[in-house]
């Protein structure tokens, strides 16, 4: 399949409260493409200009300068259909259970469906296939309580309000920040599936290494409002300078391979999924045992 | 292009600019006290060279405290729908009650006159000087030094049981909270829009569809304040916070010569716009 690009970024630049004391210059000449299908993850510091960048592919920030094209809409053009966009582009925001307004789950998945102006059969059928998507029993969960959920559960209810208006793509900020590690697995392979069975392309931004090493196809590397790096999970994590100059952290799998490389095994160093990297280790733990009883 | 949702910029109040000025170095108490009195006495001047002259003043302390003029001025438009009403009605309404002066027009019970002219214009010059010399007085001052500065101005009243502390805490909560919902908005505003919700783009007549319109935003705001506010108490509890208890400041403060001469010079520019009488 030839890789088609659906998000390109080109110099982007914003500014937050232009002409006042605090003004903040957020991005100062951004890049990124995305192609159809990715699962692009994006991380940085702290007011490295993740924030920012996102908003923009829904258009809740037009750009400053620089060129940003969603799916074929250009962004700097005044007279867009922005509605159309923000269908296109599901954008998750920080503690999205914040959100929740409705009574009911059902409800409140239902307000952006509604929103569309879809008839009540069509509305119905978005909710449950959003509902069996983030994992909630469509006939248990759609009356009961929004206020009386866990804080997992609201979650998957917020994410099945944005997947309801059935999106392109998917933007994700911090998806599993606050969660419980159960919650968190089971949130990080609704989006795994999302992404590889229902084809969504997906950016999210996050500061939890584990999951970019799980989820993501490429990595962008954001420091001082510009994209300093990106490559794949490989390149990113085996760039040791790099990671000390960006000081990004790195999974733990890739700590302990490195850790047992500088001892002196022979461990391959880029194989950081949990799975391959046990390998490593019981390759090294066996080779051990052998030393000994020879 | 400015964003539809930048909400915290037209903010003014609770923000704090910090320039190191003299104006900004001055004793919050004194500070507090002299633009009392100055916003009292602006209040109460009917001129037009004393409003020309408190104008004046006003743009001056935006100078010496070195804080752009245009951010003073970015917080008077939202009132400006406001004082155009008031300068309608005034102008409809108060020709009978100021009808001195030359009249220039009547028709039933319009009357205006050169007076009623006067107390439009005077009135409108006048919200804007209060408009500006309060800002000058929040951006200039910390929500700290202004919570000491109304604490202490207010301590004689203790005498009389009146709550000062608690009073001036609220005051202080309730300010510093400003931005901070301003922002919280920004960001339901965004999130619902990201599901398709639009704001203020129906019909202004159907007011109950606009209302509706809000509700996705304003019920999460409710939501996040009343957590807020829990989180809030729980701060100040496992800090040992005792409602009523006598407490010591971490800053003390002490007025200088300087302090004075500015006491000084506020007290007699107040004198001048309330007592001396302007020709025009």
């Amino acid at each position: 399949m030839p890789e088609k690009p659906i998000i390109e970024i080109e110099n982007l630049f914003h500014t937050y409260m232009k002409r006042t004391p605090m003004e903040h210059k957020a991005l100062m000449g951004t890049s990124m493409v995305v192609n159809e299908g990715e699962c692009i993850a994006i991380i940085g510091h702290t007011g490295s200009g993740k924030s920012t960048l996102i908003q923009h592919f829904n258009g809740l920030i037009r750009p400053d300068s620089g060129k940003v094209i969603i799916d074929g809409v250009d962004l700097s053009k005044k007279r867009i259909d922005i509605k159309a966009l923000r269908r296109k582009v599901g954008l998750v925001f920080q503690n999205p259970e914040d959100q929740i307004f409705e009574k009911l789950i059902g409800d409140d998945i239902a307000y952006g469906p509604f929103k569309l102006g879809l008839p009540l059969k069509e509305v119905r059928e978005r909710v449950k296939w959003a509902m069996d998507m983030v994992g909630l029993n469509f006939e248990e969960m759609k009356d009961r309580q929004t206020f009386a959920l866990s804080g997992g559960q609201k979650r998957k209810v917020a994410l099945a309000g944005i997947l309801a208006l059935k999106p392109k793509i998917l933007v994700l900020d911090e998806p599993t920040a606050g969660l419980d590690p159960r919650s968190r697995n089971e949130l990080l392979d609704k989006i795994k599936f999302l992404n590889k069975m229902e084809n969504l392309t997906v950016i999210f931004v996050s500061h939890n290494m584990e999951e970019v090493a799980y989820l993501a196809d490429r990595v962008y590397v954001m420091a001082n409002g510009t994209d300093v790096l990106s490559g794949t999970p490989e390149d990113i994590f085996t760039d040791k300078d790099k990671l000390q100059r960006y000081q990004i952290g790195t999974p733990e799998t890739v700590q302990v391979l490195y850790r047992l490389n500088d001892l002196g095994y022979n461990v391959n160093t880029s194989a950081f999924a949990v799975s391959e990297a046990a390998n490593e280790i019981i390759k090294v733990l066996n080779d051990g045992e052998g030393e000994n009883h020879g | 292009m400015a964003s539809e949702f930048e909400l915290s910029r037209n903010i003014t109040i609770g923000q704090y600019v910090p320039t190191g000025s003299y104006i900004h170095r001055l004793d919050p108490r004194i500070k507090l006290l002299v633009f009392t009195i100055l916003v009292l006495a602006i209040a109460l001047n009917t001129s037009y060279l004393g409003n020309a002259l408190g104008l004046l003043l006003s743009i001056y302390l935006f100078w010496a405290s070195k804080i752009p003029i245009s951010y003073g001025l970015s917080g008077i438009k939202p009132a400006i729908p406001f004082i155009i009403i008031l300068a309608v009605l005034q102008l409809i309404f108060q020709g009978n009650v100021f009808s001195g002066g030359t009249l220039f027009f009547e028709y039933g019970f319009i009357l205006i006159t050169s007076e009623s002219i006067r107390l439009v214009i005077v009135s409108a010059v006048r919200f804007v000087e209060i408009i500006l010399l309060s800002s000058v007085l929040t951006l200039s001052t910390s929500t700290t030094e202004l919570t000491h500065a109304i604490q202490s101005l207010l301590s004689p009243l203790k005498k009389i049981k009146f709550p000062v502390h608690e009073l001036s805490l609220i005051i202080t909560i309730a300010i510093r909270f400003v931005p901070t919902f301003a922002i919280e908005m920004e960001k339901m505003m965004k999130a619902q829009a990201s599901r398709g919700a639009d704001f203020g783009s129906g019909e202004w007549w159907r007011i109950i569809q606009r209302t509706k319109d809000m509700l996705p935003i304003i019920i999460p705001l409710f939501n996040i304040a009343l957590s807020r506010a829990e989180d809030l108490i729980l701060a100040m509890e496992s800090r040992c916070y005792t409602p009523g208890n006598d407490r010591s400041a971490y800053s003390v403060y002490k007025a200088l010569g300087r302090d004075y001469l500015v006491l000084f010079i506020g007290l007699l520019l107040s004198f001048l716009l309330f007592f001396y009488p302007f020709p025009y």
